[in-house]
Formats: structure tokens, C-alpha cells, sequence
């Protein structure tokens, strides 16, 4: 169901995102991300259309953390904010991160290689139904995140939207 | 996650780039080829240069990544196949590209086409294609700044089917609109083509023309090739 992905650039660390459609208690999960009980990224699934944008999210992440130059409070409000194309952060939480009436989310966690996660306490606060991770691109919004990252028709000439979506996300730094 | 020291001594990437493979050692940047998120990728990485100011070695440096970036992002969109960026590392100036997977340079592939006998004749669809990309890539105001036949990588086709071209090496490119950037550009790439590729007057020639035909801007830096030829000439006529 799960999908774990290790940093090759943080050998220490690994990914691991866990997949929920028919959710029925975003406004909960939300508050507890805030609050802190949730040790992850909650992530809006519509904008997401492979699992490797929101590992190459999470990378970065990582990578501004241990150089001390996140633009965001936390290492999971950075993961939401580097899929994001621009440098807006309240418009990065509006679009990637989850709103209340949602009824899918996207978890992304960031723990130690060696780490037994406790996936059953992540599963079990969410009140939805857990779908294979990378089953992402049938439930994501292609026309909402083509028109966000501003794809280009000829653009999809030389590669796939996915392609365009990391280039974007690599590139904002310096556009 | 409260456990993650926030600095560590040695930079993630360089201790990364100690297990990735090296494939090409610059005078500007080392090349690897290793792993990552799961994929095969090429790592460039612009390391210092001792004898240049470090103050100014390490912005210009930083201003080549960010270029190489710019320039990759606008060929892109525009439909100009470069390969796709995953990750920019501005404290070690790293970039992690997309390898292009089955590619040769175009210059290893005109050296074997020329080392197996084969006719230029044979090479003048590459040259119509190579014309026809750099022509779009100048509609873009792409100047790329260091063409060579090195710098363009040639896919080769599956059955029978026309491979494809990819450009890449964007480090000293800038945006620029003038004809005479451009047209210096062509140069360069002339210098290096009939330099590192022998009896191929007329393979650079179809280039050309092929380049001509495919923006209208092209005849305005073709004229301004043809004064830096001449200023080229008469350069090395004075010694
Ligand atoms: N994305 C890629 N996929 C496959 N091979 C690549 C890729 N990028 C580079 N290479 C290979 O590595 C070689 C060197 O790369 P590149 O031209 O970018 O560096 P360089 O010439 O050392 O750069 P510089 O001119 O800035 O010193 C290329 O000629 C090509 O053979
Ligand atoms: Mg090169």
C-alpha cells in the first residue's frame, strides 16, 4: 500500500507516503498536523501526479534543513512548499496542503532508514480508505496542475507533464 | 522529526558524489553519473577554481548552475529537448539532470560515421535536424554559449524510427536578442564542428542552410556570422 524510498543524498533517511481517498476527517488530521501528533505532510492529492514530485519535494526539504535555509517553519511545511512552482507560501499551503472539506490526503513522512515506522498509528487516525500509494496519478486534477505549473503545450512535445512538474519545482530558486 | 541535527560538517552531496561515477573531468565541473529518488541521473558538479578570487570565483560559479538552469527551463518549454532538472544544490553548486538514457555526443557519432567510411551524405539529415533545433533555440533567445558537437547528445531511434537530439551544457548560455550574440554563437560552433571534425565543410554548410530556412531571424544572424568570420580572418592575419 505504502511506498518507502530512500534519500540517496541522506543515506540515513527514507520517505514514505501513504495514500487515503473517501476521507471524512480532514479538519481533524489538519488540526493535528498543526498541533504536532501527525509526523508528516499532509498533502492534497489533486495536485500530485506521480510519487516521485513529492519525493523530489521531500529531498529538498531535507537538503535546506541540514543547511539551515528552510523558508518554512518546520520540515513539513518545507516538503509543501517546495512542490510548490512559486515562492508564495500562503498560496503553497492553499494549494498543496489539505482543506477541511477534502476527502482525500496524501501523507508524506520523513524517518530514519532504520526506523520501524508506526504506520498502523498514522493509518489508524485517518478516517478514509488507504489505496496504493502510487495510485496517485487516477485520483490527481491533470488539467489543475498543468494550469498551476503553467505546462506548456510544446513542452509536452519534449517530455511528460511530470517532467515539466520537476523542472518547475527545481528551478524556482532562480526564475 | 526533533532528531535531525539541523548542520552537519560535510555536505550531504559531496559525501553522495564520492560513491557516484565519474565520467568526465572538466577545466569548470566534474560530470558523475549515479542514482537518484530511484532514477539514473547525471550529476554536474562546478567546483572552485584555486586561482580566481574566491569572492568572485564563488559567484560566477553560482551564476553558471543558475544559468544552466534558466537556459534548460526555456529550451523546454519551447519544445527544445534538454534534459530534465531534479534537484539544484546552491551551497555545493551541484545540478542533478536526467540522464539521457542511449545517447551518444553527436561528435562521437560523427567520428564513428566518418571512422566507418561513410559518407557525408549520410550525415546530412543530423546536420538539417541540428540546424533546425538551434535555429528554434534562438527564437527562444537562448544563446547557448559553448556549442559543440560534444554538447549536443543524439538519441538513437528504435527500429528504424528518427532518433531524437538533445541539448545540453547550458553553463555559459544567456538570454539575448541581438543577431550578433547569436551569430557569434554559430561561430563558435563553426570553429569547434570544422576543428574537431575533419572534411566537413560541407556537412556545416547544410547546417547552415538548414538553420536558415527555419526562422525567419536566422538570415539577419547569418550575416552577422559571416562579419565575425571575417573579423576572425583578419584577427589572425595580424597575428
Ligand atoms: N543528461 C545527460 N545524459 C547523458 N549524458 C550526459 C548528460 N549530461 C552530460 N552527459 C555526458 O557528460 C559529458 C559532459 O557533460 P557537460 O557537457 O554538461 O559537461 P562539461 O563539458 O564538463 O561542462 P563545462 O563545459 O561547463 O565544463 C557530455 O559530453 C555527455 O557525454
Ligand atoms: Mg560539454
Amino acid at each position: 500500500m505504502h511506498l518507502t524510498q530512500d534519500l540517496e543524498l541522506f543515506p540515513e533517511h527514507s520517505v514514505t507516503q501513504l495514500l487515503f481517498s473517501d476521507v471524512r476527517n480532514c479538519a481533524e488530521l489538519r488540526k493535528m498536523a498543526v498541533e504536532g501528533q501527525i509526523p508528516g505532510a499532509l498533502i492534497n492529492p489533486s495536485m500530485v501526479l506521480d510519487p516521485f514530485q513529492t519525493l523530489a519535494a521531500a529531498n529538498k526539504a531535507v537538503h535546506l534543513q541540514k543547511n539551515g535555509k528552510m523558508k518554512t517553519r518546520s520540515l513539513y511545511s518545507e516538503i509543501i512548499f517546495s512542490l510548490s512552482p512559486t515562492n508564495n507560501i500562503s498560496e503553497a499551503f492553499k494549494r498543496f496542503g489539505i482543506s477541511d472539506g477534502d476527502n482525500a490526503v496524501l501523507i508524506v513522512l520523513v524517518h530514519n532508514r532504520e526506523d520501524v515506522l508506526d504506520k498502523d498509528d498514522i493509518v489508524s487516525n485517518v478516517d478514509g480508505q488507504q489505496i496504493p500509494a502510487d495510485q496517485m496519478s487516477t485520483i490527481c486534477d491533470i488539467a489543475k496542475i498543468k494550469k498551476l505549473y503553467k505546462v506548456t503545450p510544446q513542452e509536452e512535445k519534449c517530455g511528460s507533464v511530470l517532467d515539466a512538474v520537476i523542472c518547475r519545482m527545481a528551478a524556482k530558486d532562480v526564475v | 522529526m526533533a532528531h535531525m541535527e539541523p548542520v552537519n560538517n560535510k555536505p550531504a552531496v559531496s559525501q553522495f558524489l564520492q560513491q557516484a561515477v565519474l565520467i568526465k573531468q572538466g577545466a569548470e565541473a566534474r560530470v558523475y553519473r549515479g542514482r537518484f529518488l530511484g532514477k539514473s541521473a547525471i550529476i554536474k558538479e562546478r567546483f572552485q577554481k584555486l586561482y580566481r578570487h574566491p569572492a568572485l570565483d564563488e559567484k560566477l560559479t553560482r551564476r553558471r548552475t543558475a544559468q544552466e538552469v534558466r537556459s534548460i527551463l526555456r529550451c523546454r518549454k519551447a519544445g527544445i529537448d534538454a534534459p530534465v532538472i531534479y534537484f539544484v544544490d546552491y551551497t555545493t553548486n551541484c545540478i542533478f539532470l536526467e540522464e539521457i538514457i542511449d545517447s551518444v555526443t553527436v561528435r562521437e557519432h560523427i567520428a564513428s560515421a566518418q571512422a566507418s567510411g561513410q559518407s557525408v551524405e549520410a550525415l546530412y539529415g543530423l546536420a538539417d535536424t541540428i540546424g533546425k533545433i538551434l535555429a528554434k533555440m534562438h527564437d527562444e533567445d537562448v544563446v547557448h554559449g559553448d556549442l559543440t558537437t560534444s554538447n549536443i547528445l543524439l538519441v538513437k531511434g528504435k527500429e528504424g524510427r528518427d532518433g531524437k537530439l538533445v541539448l545540453i551544457d547550458f553553463g555559459l548560455s544567456y538570454i539575448s536578442a541581438l543577431p550578433e550574440d547569436k551569430g557569434v554563437d554559430m561561430y563558435v560552433l563553426e570553429k569547434a564542428f570544422l576543428s574537431t571534425h575533419p572534411n566537413t565543410e560541407a556537412l556545416f554548410e547544410r547546417l547552415l542552410k538548414s538553420y536558415t530556412a527555419s526562422s525567419k531571424k536566422a538570415p539577419a544572424v547569418i550575416k552577422k556570422l559571416d562579419e565575425v568570420r571575417l573579423r576572425g580572418r583578419k584577427r589572425s592575419m595580424v597575428g
